[in-house]
């Protein structure tokens, strides 16, 4: 399991881009995580939780969104794969199987180059500061 | 109180990559060629790196990278070798990143290496997203895995580029057919090469060893 080091790494972004400005809490960490990485969202909150404990973002959301993976083919298609015919097939395989399995270029037919789906970004973060005048 | 979105846009893996970009160039600015060799607990990766270091070592410089939670044992049986050997410990973590890699390349004398063999902490999960500057990444399951083991992981073997199958002399005991094995990591990535192993079958070490040779002199010819 890696979340904990990964949840270390966002958490001190998060913190030191909070400090930049002067915030007084941290509301919402919002993250794009793609479905082809290897980290749990649940598993990623929990560690974050455990070590925002005792800091200003100890009370945040941490909202995860999935990001699902985009192609390119050589023959000149880029697209990002469809969510809900994935649901539909993998009922039988895992996610991720099914996922894999979908790296097939829908024009062409020919294996298609991964472009996105692999992220763990930071996208934002919502936080609270005094009034300043 | 006053309320505000910060946008930040951090790519936690892409950080780790722009580390391993760096690593790469220094690899490449020496002319080492380096191998990332991942796989599960007890695939043989270090039995296959010992392999490679015996047929390779009096032809080239030759350093390792042993990654491990705890890298001393592995790194006692490379250094039995005569080969430098840097053991980098990840406690409790379960990968090789390139920043632990960038560290120990401080300690490799590039400039008399030409081939660096970095091994993987063994699972086939976590060392997937993390990128170390490597020229070939390698992986390596064994027959003992179970042949199921290739499309619970599909990650890795969409992203290997050489993916080999060991302890196939032991197939028949353990049930399995290796064949199956190499078809669905064809499945999963129809364009890497697969070789097929066994520490008893010196024709299949020659093959892996070769793999790695290619890569040496083609690095050498840059």
């Amino acid at each position: 399991m890696h979340e904990l080091s990964i949840a270390c790494e966002i958490f001190e972004q998060v913190m030191a881009t909070a400090k930049e400005h002067r915030a007084t809490e941290v509301k919402h960490v919002t993250l794009q995580m793609g479905r082809l990485s290897h980290t749990n969202p649940e598993q990623l909150s929990f560690c974050f939780k455990a070590i925002a404990e005792e800091s200003i973002a100890k009370d945040a959301d941490f909202i995860v969104e999935m990001v699902p993976p985009s192609l390119e083919c050589e023959c000149g298609y880029k697209g990002t794969i469809d969510e809900k015919q994935i649901r539909e097939s993998c009922q039988l395989k895992s996610e991720l199987l099914a996922y894999v399995a979908a790296m097939e270029c829908p024009i062409c037919g020919k294996e298609a180059n991964i472009t996105g789906g692999r992220e763990l970004i930071i996208k934002s973060i919502e936080i609270e500061t005094e009034n300043q005048d | 109180m006053l309320m505000h979105v910060i946008s930040m846009e951090h790519d936690v893996y892409k950080a780790n990559d722009k580390v391993a970009e760096k690593n790469k160039k220094r690899l490449d600015k020496h002319q080492v060629f380096s191998v990332n060799v991942m796989g599960a607990i007890g695939s043989g990766k270090t039995t296959l790196i010992e392999e490679a270091i015996r047929q390779l070592k009096e032809k080239y410089k030759i350093a390792v990278i042993a990654g491990d939670v705890i890298a001393e044992m592995d790194s006692s049986r490379f250094r039995k070798l005569d080969v430098p050997t840097i053991p980098v410990n990840t406690g409790k973590e379960c990968h090789l990143d390139a920043k632990l890699v960038e560290k120990a390349l401080d300690e490799i004398d590039l400039n008399n290496t030409d081939l660096l063999l970095i091994e993987n902490v063994g699972n086939l999960i976590c060392p997937v997203d993390f990128k170390l500057g490597e020229h070939l990444r390698v992986v390596i399951v064994s027959v003992t895995e179970g042949d199921d083991i290739i499309l619970k992981h599909p990650m890795i073997f969409k992203t290997a580029d050489l993916a080999v199958i060991n302890k196939v002399d032991i197939a028949h005991a353990v049930d399995v057919e290796a064949e199956k094995m190499r078809d669905d990591i064809l499945s999963l990535n129809p364009k890497v090469p697969v070789i097929l192993t066994s520490k008893h079958d010196w024709e299949s070490l020659e093959t892996w060893i070769s793999f790695i040779e290619l890569g040496i002199k083609e690095a050498q010819n840059r």
